[in-house]
This record gives structure tokens, C-alpha cells and sequence, in this order.
């Protein structure tokens, strides 16, 4: 079934969140929002739920952690132990506050480098990908609020274009997707 | 006019401060001085005192008597007196035949260790009864004594247990067994642990203060009076320290080693240093801290008030100038301030990080204390325009800030301990030895509390575990600097009793009470700085 979408474009971040506090005041449903950086503050209006890219981070980091341990333990202590600076590697404990510094930053870079490949894969964005924002402007200095008439059963397309001329766009456009 | 507090609030902090000199003066009269048992076998020990000053002959002869009577009827505890004497000779000798090259070590040495002054073999002997008694008495030797222990202890001495020695000795380490102390070395150092603490706090705050104008931030604007409030309190903190110093200066404590002449000719080491630690260079310094401090406390209060009369933005920019230039001299003053007011109680030891460590315990306990006064007054209707969001950013920086203390604090001590420097590393052995449970206890709760609960958002955001938390750390920071200063003032025999919680308490309602005078004389929001519409509508 094709479905039609309504593109509202803004020019200020400021507008772009007051018409979409305005638009789910009367009950639209926005399904997304394009901007070229993050604007405080609209989550909660439009709805979107709480990122668990912390939580990732935070397991992406235990295991860095642990894979820098394991790592560590095995060359440093089991497989070619080195007396350095008068400390000889004969256990993992009491050799630990130098290995500290190399467990630090395993966790840093798994944590990283994880977050930042969940957060490509999540939004599809690998190399080669078709861009997915409706406007390449929105990457530079205009603001993009989406409706899609699937998501709003209780308003007809007409409606949602004359709620959105309500506010203070700069363009609106109608797309019909298939 | 600003945040009135309530007369019940004033009443506590007033009962607060009279709890805390009963418990500092009561502290203050039952000090020991402890004795330094060494276990030797299950029937003999080793108590030995370094104390310079030497004891009272009825002092000891008192405390002679209780260690005979500490075990009971079931026992016979033998003190055997060995004075020092031969040893100090055979070290004068010594001193004579060294080379001139030598001596100023060996002098370090001897002014450090003297010898014991007093030094006891305590010998316990099991009393059994019936025909055990004349065996326990004939076994002189170790041996038999342990061989006749076992039916001493089955008949006789059974509620003392198989170790009588270890008992004495738990005795001795715990002060059951130990002399009155009259002297003020405890009173002295925690005077300083006090004084350094609450002056940090007061300087953290200023300099979060300065560098939210510096940096031109938006955010914290309606937090700016609670930073102000905190360091106006900055006089207690100058005249606790103030107090120290004279007295260092005048010879009433013994805190900075390189006062005292003598040390200083016949330490090598710290002669070399006395081009810039000595007293005339040190008061100098000293008063150029509390100099520029002060004066930026009270310029900043000025023109802020004056900004309210006025608006406008040229008093803005003013202040936009004046605290980089506060910056600069904090930068400079934190570090050399720490080094002059602590790390000089260790003379011999040095380390370039430690200006920074001490600063990053200072700014966070200034953090701390924001988020508590903003939460308290907050709490009580006051701050209108503070709302969640500012106090999530307040324990962000309280995160972050235990992140970089814990930071600072490992890099000191890992670079310390790979190169194991002698001198370097001997600040750590004292640490490890005589400090261990609370040193390591309160690394381990200011860095692994914040970490576990401070890192997620919905934390960041609750009252509850804000209030509860950082409490915790902020004890734990006032306990960072207590063993910054005392493994360094009073070696091994530190306590914590009731001198340090009295004091603690008294100077803890004494600061809360300023901080309160100096929010209750100027308006909670500055209503003409430029970003104060950004830090209402602050919101992330």
C-alpha cells in the first residue's frame, strides 16, 4: 500500500521544536525529525525513546576489560614473564598497577570503537548505504519534521499539511513512498 | 533580600559545633600514647617507644602494674626493663669515627630513629594449678614453656585463651595498655587536615565560580550565588591555617620539619631545599594566597551586586577578564599551595603531581558541596529556576571530578612505585604500613562509589542517592587529606577518636554556618547577567 508522507522544513532549531510541541498537542504522531546536530529537549516532545548505547558502552567496556586481562596474563606472566625494573612478572596481583594503564585503554578503545559500530549498524549508515534523509539540506542548515500518514489514521493528509502551515515552516513537501 | 535560613537549621549547626568541642576537649584529655608491641613466642614480647621526651617514672611505673595485673591471677608477667643506653653509645662512637661526608646522613638518621627510649621484654609464665604449678615455673626456657602450656590452659588459665603474649600485645596495639599523652600533636595536625579541607572547598567553589565566567558559560548561571555563598566561608578556612602557621612559626609544632633549624644543618636533604622552603619565603607565599584569594571573593561578590543595580554588559566582560586572570594565578597558587601547606610535611618526599591530585580532591569536594547547598535550598522552595537539569550537570562534574582524583591519585602512586625511588617511594611505605585499611579503604570508596553509582543517567538525576553518595565521598575526600597529612605528622601513631570527629563536627557547623551568612546577604538569581535566559531554559 503506498502511504504518503509530509516533509515540514524549518530554518531555526527553536521553531522546529515549538511546531512539533504544537503538532502532538493536537495529536500527530511525528515519526522523525531531521537536524544537523542534536537539539536538546525535543526527545521527550516527539517521544523517542531512551538510547541504550550507554548500556552498550558500558559492556563493550567490561569486555575490553577482561579480553586486556586475559590478554596480559598470558604474555606478561604465563608465556614470557620479564623482570622489569627490579618487579619480577611471577603473578598477575602484585604486578597489577602497571598493567593498569594498558587496561585502561583496552577499555577506551573497545568501548569506542564498539559504540561507534552499533551506532552505524543501528542506523544503517555503513559504507555504500543510500542516504536516508529526505533532504540534503538537513545536513546543513534546515530542520526536517516528518509525518507519516500511516503512523496518523485519525488525520488526512489536507489536515496534516494545514496543521503544519500552522507553524512556522519554510517549505513543505508531500511524498508518496511506496 | 537572599536565602533566610530557618532558626531550627541555625539551632542544630550550633548544637553541632557545642557536640564537637565536648567531644574535641574530652578527645584532647584521653589521648595515648601508644606502645609498639612486637609478638615474639606465645610467653614473650618485645614493647618498645620512640617517644623523644622520655615518660614519668610513676607514669611507667603505673603502667608497669597494670600489664602485670592485665592477665589475671592466672599468670606471671615479668617485665624486664632493657634501657637504651649501650646502643646510643655504640651510635655516638660511630658518629665520632664517621667521615665528615657521612655524618650529615648518619645526624638524619639519628634525629629520626634516637632509638627506643623505652624498651620492655615482657616474659608470661602460666601460673597452673595443683601439680602444674611447679612445672609451668620450672619451664624457664621457650620451649618447655610451650610444652607445658597446653596443660596450664586445660586447667588453669582456660578463659584466657592458648596465647596469652598475643593477648598482651592486642592489648598494646589497641591502647588498652598505653600512657597518657599530654602533648597537642594530634591537635595540631587535625587542625590542619581541617583548616587545608574546608579552605579547598571554599577555593574549589571560587574557582568554578571564575571559570564559568572565564569560559562564558551559559548553563550554571542560576548556581552562580550558591559558589559565591560557599566562598565567602573562606575566612575559616584562612584562620585555622593562619593559626597552624604561627604556631609551626613559633615552635608550638613540630608539622614542617624544615622549621626547625636544627633539622634543617643536619639534613642534607632538606638544607638543599630551604632557598625555597623557609619561613620568610613561606609567609610571603602564604599571605599572597590568602591575599588573591580574598580579594577576588570580594571583588567577584562586589561586581556581581553591582551588575544586579546596574545591567548591562560591561561589568560582564569586566569579570570575563578579571577571573581569567584568576585563573591564572589558581593555576599556579593551587599547586604551589599544596606543595608549601602539605607535601612539605613530608620534606624529603616530592612528587610534581601532587599539586594536582590535592587540587582535584579540592574541586571536588567544592562540587560536592554545591550540590548539597543547592539541594538543601532547593528543597526548602528557594532557587526557582534550578531544575533537574542543572542538578544533573552539577553531578556530572561530581563524576567526572572523581574520575580525574582517582586518575591523579593512581598516576602518583603507579609512577612511584615502578621506579621505587628510596625517597620518593617512602611516602607510599608509610601509607601501606601504618595506613593501609584507610588509605586503600578510602581510595576504594572515592573512586569505585562514584564509578558504580554515579554512572548512569537516572542516578545523575535522583535526590536520594545525590544526597547519600555524596556525603560518602565527601567524608571520603575529608579522610584524603587526613592521610596526605598525618602518616607525615604523626607517623604511626594516628588515631581516629573522638579529638578528630570533635573537631571535624565543630568546624563542619562553623562552615555551614558561614556558607548560610554569605547566601543570606545577596539574591539568589543574578537577574542582569547576560545568560541567565539560557540557564532557565537550560535543558538537555
Amino acid at each position: 500500500m503506498a502511504d504518503k508522507v509530509i516533509y515540514a522544513m524549518y530554518d531555526d532549531d527553536d521553531t522546529t521544536k515549538d511546531a512539533a510541541k504544537l503538532l502532538v498537542g493536537k495529536g500527530v504522531h511525528v515519526s522523525e525529525v531531521y537536524s544537523p546536530f542534536p537539539i536538546h529537549g525535543l526527545d521527550p516532545i516527539i517521544g523517542v525513546k531512551h538510547t541504550r548505547l550507554g548500556i552498550n558502552a558500558f559492556i563493550y567496556g567490561i569486555t575490553g576489560t577482561m579480553l586486556a586481562m586475559i590478554a596480559i596474563r598470558y604474555m606478561m606472566i604465563v608465556d614470557w614473564p620479564m623482570n622489569i625494573g627490579g618487579k619480577p612478572n611471577f603473578d598477575f596481583f602484585h604486578n597489577i598497577p602497571s598493567f593498569v594503564p594498558i587496561l585502561f585503554e583496552f577499555t577506551v578503545l573497545c568501548a569506542a570503537h564498539g559504540m561507534a559500530f552499533t551506532y552505524f549498524l543501528r542506523n544503517k549508515t555503513l559504507p555504500g548505504m543510500p542516504a536516508r534523509n529526505p533532504d540534503p539540506r538537513t545536513t546543513d542548515d534546515r530542520f526536517v519534521i516528518e509525518l507519516k500518514l500511516e503512523d496518523n489514521h485519525g488525520f488526512s493528509a489536507e489536515e496534516l499539511t494545514a496543521l503544519c502551515k500552522q507553524t512556522e515552516i519554510v517549505e513543505i513537501e508531500e511524498k508518496v513512498i511506496k | 533580600m537572599g536565602f533566610q535560613v530557618s532558626d531550627k537549621v541555625k539551632k542544630v549547626m550550633f548544637g553541632l559545633i557545642g557536640l564537637g568541642i565536648i567531644l574535641l576537649v574530652l578527645g584532647l584529655f584521653t589521648q595515648k600514647r601508644y606502645l609498639f608491641p612486637t609478638y615474639v613466642d606465645a610467653h614473650n614480647l618485645t614493647v618498645m617507644s620512640n617517644y623523644e621526651e622520655g615518660f614519668e617514672k610513676a607514669d611507667i611505673d603505673a603502667l608497669k602494674k597494670e600489664v602485670e595485673a592485665s592477665l589475671g591471677e592466672d599468670y606471671v608477667v615479668t617485665i624486664t626493663e632493657a634501657t637504651h643506653d649501650d646502643h646510643a653509645h655504640a651510635e655516638e662512637g660511630h658518629d665520632h669515627e664517621g667521615g665528615h661526608a657521612e655524618e650529615g646522613e648518619h645526624a638524619e638518621e639519628h634525629a629520626a630513629h634516637h632509638g627506643p627510649t623505652l624498651l620492655w621484654h615482657i616474659n608470661i609464665a602460666a601460673k597452673g594449678h595443683g601439680g602444674h604449678e611447679g612445672e609451668a615455673h620450672s619451664g624457664g626456657s621457650k620451649e618447655d614453656a610451650h610444652g607445658t602450656m597446653p596443660h596450664a590452659q586445660a586447667h588453669g588459665g582456660g578463659h584466657h585463651g592458648a596465647d596469652p603474649a598475643a593477648e598482651i600485645t592486642a592489648k598494646f596495639e589497641s591502647g588498652a595498655l598505653a600512657f597518657k599523652d599530654g602533648t597537642y600533636r594530634r591537635f595540631w595536625s587535625n587542625l590542619l587536615v581541617n583548616g587545608f579541607f574546608f579552605f579547598g572547598i571554599t577555593i574549589g567553589a571560587m574557582f568554578y565560580l571564575a571559570l564559568h565566567y572565564a569560559t562564558e558559560s551559559g548553563w550554571g548561571v542560576v548556581l552562580l550565588r550558591v559558589m559565591e555563598g560557599i566562598a565567602t566561608a573562606m575566612p575559616l578556612g584562612m584562620l585555622i591555617l593562619a593559626v597552624v602557621f604561627i604556631a609551626a612559626t613559633l615552635g608550638f609544632n613540630h608539622i614542617y620539619p624544615w622549621m626547625d633549624s636544627d633539622i634543617v644543618a643536619s639534613d642534607t636533604l632538606i638544607h638543599n631545599k630551604s632557598a625555597y622552603l623557609n619561613k620568610t619565603f613561606f609567609w610571603i607565599r602564604i599571605l599572597a594566597y590568602f591575599g588573591v584569594f580574598l580579594f577576588f571573593m570580594n571583588w567577584f561578590r562586589k561586581t556581581s551586586r553591582k551588575e544586579d543595580e546596574e545591567g548591562g554588559v560591561e561589568l560582564h566582560f569586566k569579570m570575563y577578564r578579571r577571573s581569567a586572570v584568576f585563573l591564572v594565578f589558581f593555576a599556579v597558587f593551587s599547586s604551589t599551595m599544596a606543595w608549601d601547606v602539605v607535601m612539605s610535611i613530608d620534606t624529603h618526599w616530592f612528587s610534581t603531581l601532587f599539586g594536582w591530585y590535592s587540587f582535584a580532591g579540592i574541586w571536588l569536594s567544592g562540587m560536592i558541596t554545591v550540590m548539597m547547598f543547592t539541594l538543601y535550598m532547593k528543597g526548602k522552595g528557594a532557587l526557582e529556576y534550578v531544575n533537574e537539569n542543572h542538578i544533573h550537570d552539577v553531578a556530572k562534574w561530581m563524576f567526572a571530578l572523581s574520575f580525574l582524583w582517582s586518575y591523579l591519585w593512581f598516576s602518583q602512586f603507579m609512577l612511584i612505585w615502578y621506579s621505587n625511588i628510596p625517597e620518593e617511594v617512602q611516602y607510599f611505605i608509610y601509607r601501606f604500613e601504618d595506613y593501609r585499611y584507610l588509605f586503600l579503604g578510602m581510595f576504594a570508596v572515592n573512586f569505585i562509589l562514584p564509578m558504580v553509582f554515579f554512572m548512569s543517567r537516572d542516578t545523575k538525576r535522583s535526590w536520594p542517592y545525590l544526597i547519600v553518595f555524596g556525603l560518602i565521598i565527601f567524608v571520603g575526600h575529608w579522610f584524603d587529606v587526613f592521610c596526605m597529612i598525618m602518616p607525615g605528622t604523626l607517623f604511626s601513631e594516628w588515631e581516629y577518636g573522638m579529638l578528630e570527629i570533635g573537631m571535624f563536627m565543630t568546624f563542619l557547623g562553623m562552615f555551614i554556618l558561614l556558607v548560610f551568612r554569605g547566601l543570606s546577604k545577596s539574591p539568589l538569581v543574578q537577574k542582569n547577567h547576560p545568560y541567565l535566559q539560557e540557564s532557565i531554559h537550560h535543558e538537555f
